[in-house]
Formats: structure tokens, sequence, C-alpha cells
């Protein structure tokens, strides 16, 4: 299978962001970002890794476009975002497939709504049910499905769109272990084939350290960019050969430093 | 425990009762004039199939309500549920609507009856109005919820998928809101059928409700209780209907 995924690419950038929500329960201004400058070049995968509450979903929800920033610029391509559209595609913690839907719909849900023909999504849709070992289950509903598999159809639902970038809000985080590494394996597959810039949000380190060309490393409340690692492990990854490589041992000592102290520092604010 | 196992315990439970019933009846346990047997209350239906009640026939009564409580049901839906998806989409909407719809919904429809005689008469339409009321506004309090309790997750993904507006209500939050919305019309019907009676109190000369209580009236217990088993018997296969309608179109509900 050497048949190349066609994609465009798009860059990213977030400049003097500053993001706060006014927290009902205790009536404060809570400032979930504070002053997060950040570039994301064409077909990078980059990680964003931090302590719960730290900001990181936040992070994306701004580059989809969900929320505006309180105060700076989040640009895609040099251009102002305003909207969530297809060309940022996103997948999240859950899969939110369509329940009514059965997996080919939900597939091809994207294509449909923007109305493409059929016999354009068709072969295309059978691409990523074949790409993500979904063949055989193509009439089956989402809750006969296991959460692996349902995590499946949601990145074939998004890639089918042919986004010039992803957002990820850690999408293998509900999953058991062996699934999870699996999925990312799967993921790195199909992405080293379409080289969509991707914007990974996780919490795993190690989860990181295989996926990513760069991390960065989020303080806790407010959110700022703490540490910017360059991950410089040759692709194709395989996961087996770079646990044991020197370089992957000095990175994870440095992130493993700088999360503990960030951790510590949340837990105590959670205290607060 | 398997489902055809807890049917039979079902059926069992209600042949015990019905047995009870007969034996009660049988052996005079209760004065007959309180409490009617099993096989007098069948001999009253074979009476009034063949005679009719006051002029009119047992089927007539009963076409008579079901048509009644249908046909604002109907109506009930037709306008309920649009507006209670309106609600739940348009806060403005919401906050001119709701105090009304909150006010109305907990009031006792029979509390209305001397306002709805004066103000539409005895006839058909105050009978239409009483049972609509309360149909209505059973639907449109639960569509309005069903919209607003669509997961914001599922919204943002359509939108990243690049739904517009109409198409994120039309594929999105209306088959999301669904199985809630069918919960809503089931409750509703439920209530029409109940508000029935309070209807058919207002000066009638047919339906089921207007034959129990004119028994009533002349001690007939055994049409009594015939209507009474009518009315539960219609009431269960109404809301059957709307469940089986609901398993079908949506098959998802309460699974993963």
């Amino acid at each position: 299978m050497d048949d190349a995924v066609p994609a465009t690419q798009a860059t990213v950038a977030l400049r003097n962001v500053s993001k706060s929500f006014v927290d009902r329960k205790r009536g404060r201004e809570t400032i979930a970002l504070s002053d997060v400058t950040l570039e994301i070049g064409k077909s990078e995968f980059v990680c964003i890794l931090g302590p719960s509450g730290c900001g990181k979903s936040t992070i994306l929800n701004l580059v989809a476009g969900f929320e505006k920033p309180s105060s700076g610029a989040v640009l895609i391509d040099n251009r102002p975002i305003t909207a969530p559209d297809r060309s940022r595609g996103m997948v999240f913690q859950q899969p939110l497939l369509f329940p009514w839907l059965n997996i080919i719909d939900n597939i091809t849900f994207g294509p449909r709504m923007a109305g493409a023909p059929p016999q354009q999504y068709a072969p295309q849709a059978e691409r990523y049910v074949q790409l993500m070992g979904l063949t055989g289950f193509e009439k089956h509903y989402p809750y006969e499905l296991s959460g692996g598999m349902q995590q499946r159809v949601a990145l074939a639902r998004a890639w089918i769109s042919e986004p010039e970038l992803f957002l990820m809000d850690e999408p293998f985080g509900a999953l058991d272990a062996q699934t999870r590494l699996m999925m990312q394996e799967l993921l790195l597959r199909v992405w080293e084939r379409s080289r969509t810039t991707v914007l990974f949000v996780t919490h795993d380190i190690d989860e990181a350290l295989f996926l990513a060309d760069r991390i960065f490393i989020m303080t806790a409340r407010p959110g700022r960019i703490k540490e910017n690692l360059v991950v410089d492990f040759e692709r194709p990854r395989n996961y087996e050969t770079i646990i044991f490589d020197e370089r992957y041992i000095t990175l994870k000592q440095r992130v493993l430093q700088v999360i503990r102290g960030e951790t510590l520092l949340a837990m105590k604010l959670e205290v607060e | 425990m398997p489902r055809l196992y807890l049917r039979l315990v079902s059926v069992a439970a209600v042949l015990v009762v019905i047995g009870a019933w007969f034996i009660a009846a049988k052996l005079q346990l209760v004065d007959p004039l309180f409490l009617p047997g099993p096989i007098e209350v069948m001999t009253t239906a074979e009476q009034l199939i063949d005679e009719g009640y006051r002029q009119v026939s047992l089927w007539m009564h009963i076409l008579v309500s079901v048509a009644r409580a249908l046909f604002a049901f109907f109506i009930a839906a037709i306008t309920g549920i649009p507006i209670g998806l309106l609600m739940g989409r348009s806060p403005i909407f919401n906050a001119v609507l709701d105090p009304f719809v909150q006010f109305l919904r907990p009031l006792p429809k029979l509390a209305l009856i001397p306002l709805v005689v004066v103000w539409f008469g005895i006839g058909e339409v105050s009978k239409f109005v009483l049972i609509y009321l309360s149909t209505f506004l059973t639907i449109v309090v639960s569509a309005a919820s069903a919209v607003m309790s669509v997961p914001e997750g599922r919204i943002r993904a359509a939108q990243s998928l690049g739904v517009n507006r109409q198409q994120l209500f039309r594929h999105v939050i209306l088959p999301s809101a669904l199985p809630e919305l069918f919960t809503g019309v089931r409750v509703g019907i439920g209530i029409g059928w109940t508000t029935l009676i309070a209807a058919e109190m207002i000066a009638a000369s047919s339906g089921l409700g207007w034959m129990v209580i004119n028994a009533s009236s002349y001690l007939r217990t055994d049409v009594v209780m015939l209507g009474i088993l009518l009315l539960g018997t219609i009431g269960y296969l109404l809301d059957l209907a709307i469940v089986t309608t609901q398993r079908l179109m949506v098959h998802w509900m309460g699974k993963g």
C-alpha cells in the first residue's frame, strides 16, 4: 500500500494569546492561558504535554474556532480564525460518533454535508475503512463497536475530509494500554503518508515522545508554554526500537523533571 | 432473568388478581353493588354492544373518546414539537414563553374547566382545548429540554466536519433530541388520555369518560367498571403504539 493519502498542510501560530473564563462557582476569573506564543510549521506533528487543568484543551478549542482568545491572535496560514470549519479536523477523547448512523454513514458525514457526489466519497470511504481496519463493520452501528474501533471510525471520519490541520484532544486517553499503542502506531502509519499538520494534546509522556516532532510542555494555571523540546527520532518510527534509544531516555528524564515540578504546583493549586 | 420468564410472571400476576376478583364476587364477599364480578361486567359489555348505553353503542363511545384524544394529541404534537425545538435553540424565544409554560404545566387542568366553558361553551371545542392544552405543554417542555441536552461535544464534532446552521439542526440536533422527544410524546399522550375524563365531564352525551360519570349517578357500577377497564386498556394500547414507533425510529436508544 503506497498510495499516498493526499493532503495540504497548514501552519499554526499563536501570538501572545491569553484566555480567561469567569468561574461561576468561585465568582472570580480563572486564567486558562497566559501569553502563549507558539509556531507550528507545515507537516509538523506537535504534542502539547501538561498536567490536567493547564489549558491544553483550551489551545485546541481556540485553534478549532470553538472559542475566541481574550487577547492575542490565533492564526492559520497567517489568517485569523473566525469559526470552526472542515479544513481543521478534530478528534476528541470520546469518539462522539452519531449513534443513529452506521459506520460508513458516520465516516462519510463530512463529504455528504459538503454536497460531494457519492461516486467521489464512496471509494475514499472504502479506503479509510481498510486503512483503519474496519472492513466488515461498514453497516454496523457505533454501539456495536469497541471503544478502540469507535475511535478509529472517528479518525476516518475526520481524515476523509482531508483537513490541512488535525486537532487531537487526548484521542487515545480513554483506551486501554494495548489498544492505545495499536492506535498510536496506526495513526503514525497513516500520518506518515498524509503528513497533515497535527496538534496533539496529551498527558502521556511516552505517547508524546513516540508521536511528536516537537513537544510543548505547559505549566499549570495560568497555562504557559514552559519548554519546547525537539524529538528527532527518524521516521518511520518503531516503538520497540525507540524506547531503548539513549536519546529517548534523556528526553524522558528531561520531560519528567519539568512535569514533576508542574504537577506538584497544580496539586497545590487544586488544594487551594 | 430471561425476558420471557418475566413476561410470564406479569401474566400470572394479572390472572391472580382477576381470579381473586372472580372469587370475591362469586362468594359475595363484597356487596355486588360495590364490586360486580368479572362475569357480570362481561355480560354488561355484551349488552352494551347490542343495545348501547343511553342510545349510543359501546363502539361509538370508544370511537368518540379515542377520536377526541387522538385529534387533540396530533394537533398538540404538530404545534408543540416545533415550538419546543425553537425554545431549545433560541434563548430569547425561550425567555418569552417559559414563564407561561411553567405556570400552566403544573396547573391541574380541572381548574380551567369553568373558564374553558365560559370561553368556548359546552361543545367539542372546550373538550379539545382541555386535552390539547395538557398534551401540548408536556410536549413543548420535553422538546425544549431534549434540544438543550444535546451533548456539546457532538455539536462541536459536527461543526469541525463543516456543517452549517441548518445542517447542524437537521442532521445532528434533531436526531440527537429524538429519543427524549419520543419520551415526551409518550408522557403527553398519557396525560391527554387522562384529561379526557375531565373533558368529558363538561356536558357531553357520549364518550367513555362521560359513560363512566353518567353510570355512576345511576349506581351502575358494572358500567363504571367496564368503562374503567376500557379506559385503562386503550390507554395502555396508545402507549404501546408510541413505544413501538419509538423502538423502530430510535433503534440506538439506550445502547452504548
